[in-house]
């Protein structure tokens, strides 16, 4: 059973070791990349086949790191569950780490359920600086980490892949996973409301991948955390620009990070246009309104009345308002078409200026809709008849 | 580098594990040996290949886990000593089993063995990694083994590990394991019953009997063979002088014949002058038989076309009598002398009783005395008439039987004359006579003067 819910996996274990891992599948946060949690799979035993379950002690632990999931075996032993576990790092047959660099693993208490998340942790930590290592085999990625490494804003935040160097060919490529100083914080609530998973921290995640040690093939991506992504618009929205041929990460990176803060910038302010606009309807139409989205004043809804005819104005707000124009859309409250639908007419040209503040898009409006209600009034009366 | 672990180890090791509810792990105790294959070919380069051999010949269980390390795996030699005692010099290499693991040295695994390896001082120490893997319905377990040497290169840690007379041995030959018997009770039933198959020298007693079975049978061989040699000398002398007496024989004949022949042509010419003159050459006196003074040339078994004159031929027989001696012990061919007179030379041995062949077919004697015994010299009576039978016997065998007894009857009369004349002659070979000495004394009297007397 390979994709094992936390639950299952939690039922299966040992008793004995059942908290230890219930901390790993529940709150495991390991490194850069925390919206990716820890998983467990392949669980197994290590008690005679006739023993009754539940009596897993080994399991298969799934980590996250720089772009890459790290696979590694735990072994414990049900029948002594109070002694450390033992560890296979998978394809990284090469990664012995200094036990005195594992004060969890030294002083391991079985009876503290964080003790093998924490493990964990050093261990990547470890690793890390195992991949730091590795590096010096290419001098230009080393510089390039080093002089990461230097600015406060990166080097702390920063995962390192070293790939595995192919043999045949001696290509030798690495993968820098950075974490972006941007500044999320200010982002509307409403725009990260709506993803389906707990958003956790947010997030935005630049990786680089060198597939060559003279970095001359360089491909950069952005990973932001869904809600984050939600919020500026989709992927699609962002783009990044391509690594430059010749330069350095240290100038790359603070150009994405530049990039990545002015969109989030423009989100907040066009939500505070937005908000700056809806009121302005408010104030102009009144008692004419509907319904507004009082959230994200995406949305506003006017009935409006003209000779004894009502009709409904919706106004719909683009995500990049006020660099976007807002559509109108007249509907008829008394005429249905023939597919059940009120009758509604999209209006997206009319008079408009991103300059305008607030108060003047509502004002000119308001005028446009005065002077467009005879005729189109008129047509929805011809056609409604 | 190859291994080896001998069966009843193994299963021991997999018995110990299989029944362990939980990781299980201990020592392994054997030999490190070298073995150089020196491989010779037509090209005269010789290459010799060394391969290093490890033998496992016991396995030492800890009985719990973390009986010798810590939690950071650090391993402790007093620990390590209490476990291992006296054993620690036999240490090759340590073993762990994980069931439903990976087939891969772990964290602790690799930072324990370094450390053996440095405290053991045993610098290939070998790493066998046990692992159960089962199916999910417990249908099928798999016992799988791996044997480690960590300690060399990333690509070439794995070593093949031989199980000897695992397999099919219905098919196989059954190998003797090099893996040395180090049970006590084996060694001990040994030791007393040893005696009965082995002395004093660790060599079976088997085996020294054969030998010396084997030595007896050369030995006679050997005997055998010499004897074989000396009755086949023997023999070869009978053979000799068996073909003087034919030749003899048949010289007589021709001398027989010729003297009739002579004899008619006298007796006609004698028919028309007087006979005084010509009754000299008559053949039965001795005394004239001595010089013989026959015109015609004498029967003389030999194919020279210019045959000596009789005198000649005399003086030959006595100038070479003494040469001529036989190679047998027979005597010395007696002086011619008159009829009567004893001392008849021997024509030559006369009882030769070999066992071997019937060649010869010596009917005098049909003793199988291996031993030949030198023939009495012979001594006949003044008409040798004893001795003739045994010359017409020895001489004439081979002929026809009847043959044999027309020449005695024939030559029964004159046979007297012919033995003293013939005296002279039965030692001289027919390639003497062939020879045609030349007549270098005189004839008539001179050479014969002495013997003549």
């Amino acid at each position: 059973m390979n994709n094992m819910s936390p639950e299952v996996a939690l039922h299966r274990i040992s008793p004995e070791l059942r908290p230890l891992l219930c901390s790993v599948v529940r709150n495991g946060r390991v490194g850069l990349d925390s919206t990716n949690c820890l998983r467990v799979t392949d669980l197994k035993t290590g008690c005679t086949s006739l023993t009754p379950g539940p009596c897993c002690d080994r399991f298969k632990l799934h980590i996250p790191y720089a772009g890459e999931t790290l696979k590694w075996d735990i072994i414990f032993n049900a029948r002594y569950p109070e002694l450390p576990p033992d560890f296979i790092f998978g394809e990284d047959a090469e990664f012995l780490p200094e036990p005195s660099e594992l004060p969890h693993l030294v002083h391991w208490d079985a009876g503290n359920p964080e003790c093998l998340l924490q493990l964990v942790k050093e261990l990547i930590q470890q690793y890390h600086h195992y991949q730091c290592l590795r590096l010096r085999e290419s001098s230009r990625l080393l510089f390039e980490y080093d002089s990461l490494l230097e600015d406060p804003n990166y080097g702390r935040n920063m995962e390192i892949y070293a790939g595995r160097k192919n043999s045949w060919t001696g290509e030798f490529s690495a993968r820098f996973l950075l974490k972006l100083p941007v500044d999320f914080s200010n982002i509307p609530i409403y725009l990260l409301k709506d993803t389906a998973l707990d958003p956790g921290e947010d997030v935005a995640l630049l990786s680089v991948s060198f597939e060559d040690a003279e970095a001359t093939q360089v491909f950069p991506k952005l990973y932001l955390s869904p809600s984050i992504e939600h919020a500026l618009g989709g992927s699609s929205a962002l783009h990044i620009p391509a690594f430059p041929s010749g330069g350095c990460l240290i100038d790359y990176v603070p150009q994405v990070c530049q990039l990545l803060t002015n969109k989030v910038q423009y989100v907040i302010q066009g939500y505070h246009k937005r908000r700056e606009y809806i009121a302005a309807f408010l104030s102009h139409f009144g008692t004419g309104v509907v319904e507004y989205d009082a959230e994200g004043f995406t949305k506003l809804t006017l009935l409006l009345m003209w000779k004894d005819f009502c009709f409904l104005v919706h106004v719909d707000l683009p995500l990049y308002f006020p660099r976007d124009q807002p559509t109108l859309t007249f509907q008829s409250v008394y005429h249905f078409t023939n597919s059940g639908q009120l009758y509604s007419q999209v209006q997206k040209s009319y008079p408009y200026s991103p300059r305008w503040d607030g108060n003047e898009m509502a004002k000119r409006a308001n005028s446009y809709l005065r002077s467009c209600q005879s005729g189109l009034l008129r047509c929805l009366f011809i056609l409604s008849g | 580098m190859a291994a080896s672990i001998s069966g009843y180890t193994f299963s021991s090791v997999c018995y110990h594990s299989a029944n362990s509810n939980a990781d299980h792990e201990g020592f392994l105790l054997g030999d490190v040996r070298q073995e150089e294959t020196v491989s010779i070919s037509d090209t005269q380069i010789s290459s010799a290949e060394l391969l290093q051999v490890v033998e496992i010949h016991h396995h030492d269980p800890c009985a719990q886990l973390f009986s010798f390390y810590d939690y950071a795996g650090k391993v402790s030699e007093e620990s390590l000593n209490s476990i291992l005692k006296d054993r620690r010099k036999n240490v090759i290499g340590w073993y762990r089993f994980r069931r439903n693991t990976q087939q891969q040295m772990s964290f602790r695994e690799q930072i324990i063995h370094k450390q053996l390896t440095q405290l053991l001082g045993v610098p290939d120490l070998v790493f066998l990694l046990f692992s159960f893997i089962s199916t999910a319905n417990s249908s099928t377990h798999a016992l799988e083994y791996v044997l480690f040497r960590p300690n060399r290169s990333r690509y070439n840690q794995r070593i093949t590990l031989s199980i000897p007379n695992l397999g099919n041995t219905s098919q196989q030959e059954y190998k003797v394991s090099s893996v040395p018997n180090t049970s006590l009770n084996y060694a001990k039933v040994i030791k007393e019953h040893g005696a009965e198959f082995f002395d004093k020298d660790g060599v079976m007693k088997d085996i020294r009997t054969i030998f010396q079975v084997y030595s007896a049978l050369q030995d006679k061989l050997q005997a055998v063979c010499g004897e074989v040699e000396q009755s086949e000398r023997v023999k070869e002398k009978i053979q000799e002088e068996v073909n003087k007496l034919k030749q003899q024989i048949a010289l007589r004949k021709r001398k027989t014949a010729e003297e009739e022949r002579r004899l008619r042509e006298a007796q006609n010419a004698d028919s028309h002058s007087t006979p005084e003159e010509n009754t000299e050459p008559c053949e039965g006196s001795p005394l004239s038989g001595i010089t013989f003074p026959t015109p015609s040339a004498p029967e003389r078994p030999s194919t020279s076309p210019n045959p000596p004159s009789y005198t000649d031929l005399m003086s030959q027989d006595d100038s070479l009598l003494p040469s001529s001696s036989p190679p047998t012990s027979a005597a010395l061919l007696p002086r011619p002398q008159a009829v009567g007179s004893p001392g008849h030379p021997t024509p030559g041995p006369t009882v030769m009783g070999l066992g071997l062949g019937h060649g010869l077919g010596l009917g005098l004697s049909a003793s199988s005395n291996p031993v030949t015994t030198p023939s009495t010299p012979y001594l006949g009576n003044g008409d040798g008439s004893s001795s003739d039978s045994l010359d017409r016997q020895a001489a004439g065998q081979e002929d026809d039987d009847d043959e044999e007894e027309d020449d005695e009857d024939e030559d029964s009369s004159e046979y007297e004359n012919l033995v003293s004349e013939g005296a002279h002659l039965p030692m001289v070979s027919a390639s003497v006579l062939a020879q045609g000495r030349p007549a270098a004394l005189s004839p008539d009297g001179d050479a014969h003067g002495s013997q003549a007397t």
